[in-house]
């Protein structure tokens, strides 16, 4: 579903990203873990050009989106979903504007078409008496729901996870991650990067080791946690474990 | 006192000339504002897109160096410059002209003020809207602007209410707005005195109510903010 080759992202004379290459298959879980700065979220983010790659490709459904036009590079983002650290719900809407806005501008769906299938949404995370309320009105978990939701309106084949439950309190952190088990079990690809290693161990089909720009390990989640090879992984494990 | 104010007001159905240049003063005012604000916009749009687009360099220079001429230069002369050089017609309408000075003169100060409005919108905004796979004018247009009018709106009203006192220079190019009004009754009546006071007090029984106005309109746009 994704092909990764050579991938290579400079921040001026700063390699983030070192010839990174990967295959993600569909309705794989892959949980991205590693050291600030190890340029996890560079990499999730090259997948979606929010951050334009240096050198390399990337290959998405068969199309390339490196060498993409803005317009087919619009069109490829409306098939995967981003969920964002700071949730980034738009504050001079309500949550049913949020959910609704893309699909109705991009003409995917009418006005009633989308303001019902964001009614289900909303139902199936129990926030639908939340539809006319505001993002501020919010609280961290309920906002991060949201977030997810208003990807999910968009019928997504790949959902990308930034962190998602970094930002929030710890009570708020499992209604965060109980949504993204649903969606892992409802068959979604999805590729998260977290700090949640439980999650991981319970989620994912492949857990990445990033560090300083490359991926250095993976395997699955019981061997990976159970068995690391990698220095460096070892050491980040006893850290984070 | 009262007797000068009768003559400078009443007599002779004085207050029609206010009346008439009242209208003039704030339909140039209002047409200068939206003259200015469209070219604002866009030099706004430009300068902030240049940031990140490469291509838009030589458009940037252009925007930075005519904000730069407007900004350090004075309007009175920018009103006799474009009368005089530019609609150098017999024909030419004071009023077309006086737009054509105010609103670019405008344009300048509202392209800094939109530009600080959008560039203080939280970045995130715009990567949700486009990892949505919003285009980067629709996320302008549907996320980025409604919310940057929030920060932009209490300066580009600031910027209506100087541009209406502003345009009381605009007599010298034959607009009859309400100072040119004042002063004609002046030279008619031999008192300057009560016919400028009653001008004065127009300029700023407006200025007045547009500031009530806005800071309603400023709470309603607010709306979203409350928890």
């Amino acid at each position: 579903m994704i092909d990764v080759k050579g991938l290579n992202k400079y921040f001026g004379n700063h390699q983030v990203l070192n010839d990174i290459n990967e295959h993600i298959d569909r309705g794989e879980k892959v949980v991205v873990v590693g050291p600030s700065g190890s340029g996890k979220s560079t990499f999730l983010r090259c997948l979606n050009l929010m951050e334009t790659p240096t050198g390399g490709e990337i290959i998405f459904e068969g199309v390339s989106i490196t060498s993409a036009k803005s317009k087919e590079a619009d069109r490829i983002r409306q098939k995967m979903g981003m969920v964002f650290q700071h949730f980034n719900l738009f504050p001079h809407l309500t949550i049913l504007g949020n959910i609704t806005l893309a699909p109705i501008k991009l003409k995917l769906m009418t006005k009633a078409e989308a303001g019902q299938k964001a009614m289900e949404l909303l139902k199936r995370v129990g926030l639908e008496d939340k539809a006319e309320a505001y993002p501020a009105q919010l609280s961290g978990g309920q906002k991060q729901r949201i977030a997810i939701v208003r990807s999910l309106a968009m019928n997504p084949d790949v959902m990308l996870f930034d962190e998602p439950t970094s930002a929030l309190d710890p009570e708020m952190v499992g209604e965060v991650l109980e949504l993204m088990r649903q969606l892992a079990n409802d068959g979604m690809t999805m590729i998260v990067v977290t700090h949640e290693m439980g999650f991981a161990k319970e989620v994912a089909s492949r857990v990445l080791f990033m560090d300083e720009g490359r991926i250095v390990e993976q395997n699955k989640p019981e061997i990976f946690f159970e068995q690391p090879k990698n220095k460096r992984l070892q050491d980040f494990l006893s850290k984070v474990l | 006192m009262i007797d000068k104010l009768y003559k400078a007001f009443i007599e002779k159905d004085r207050y029609l000339a206010y009346l008439e240049g009242f209208k003039m003063t704030l339909l140039l005012s209002f047409l200068s504002v939206l003259l200015g604000a469209a070219i604002g916009l866009i030099i706004a749009t430009i300068k902030y897109a240049a940031v990140r687009n490469k291509l838009l360099a030589v458009p940037n220079f252009i925007c930075n160096a005519y904000i730069a001429v407007i900004r350090g230069t004075p309007v009175y002369l920018q009103m006799f410059i474009i009368y005089f050089i530019i609609f150098n017609t017999r024909d030419t309408s004071p009023l077309l002209a006086g737009v054509v000075c105010f609103g670019i003169n405008s344009s300048a100060y509202v392209a800094e003020i939109i530009r600080a409005g959008i560039e203080a919108v939280d970045a995130g905004q715009s990567e949700a809207g486009r990892s949505l796979g919003l285009s980067w004018i629709q996320t302008m247009i549907y996320v980025i602007f409604p919310q940057a009018i929030k920060n932009i709106l209490p300066a580009l009203g600031n910027e209506f209410i100087v541009l209406i006192k502003e345009t009381a220079i605009a007599g010298n190019i034959a607009v009859l707005d309400v100072t040119k009004a004042a002063t004609n009754i002046g030279v008619a009546t031999y008192d300057y005195l009560p016919p400028l006071l009653i001008a004065a007090a127009i300029y700023f029984i407006v200025v007045m109510i547009l500031t009530k106005l806005l800071g309603s309109f400023e709470r309603r746009l607010g709306k979203s903010d409350r928890r």
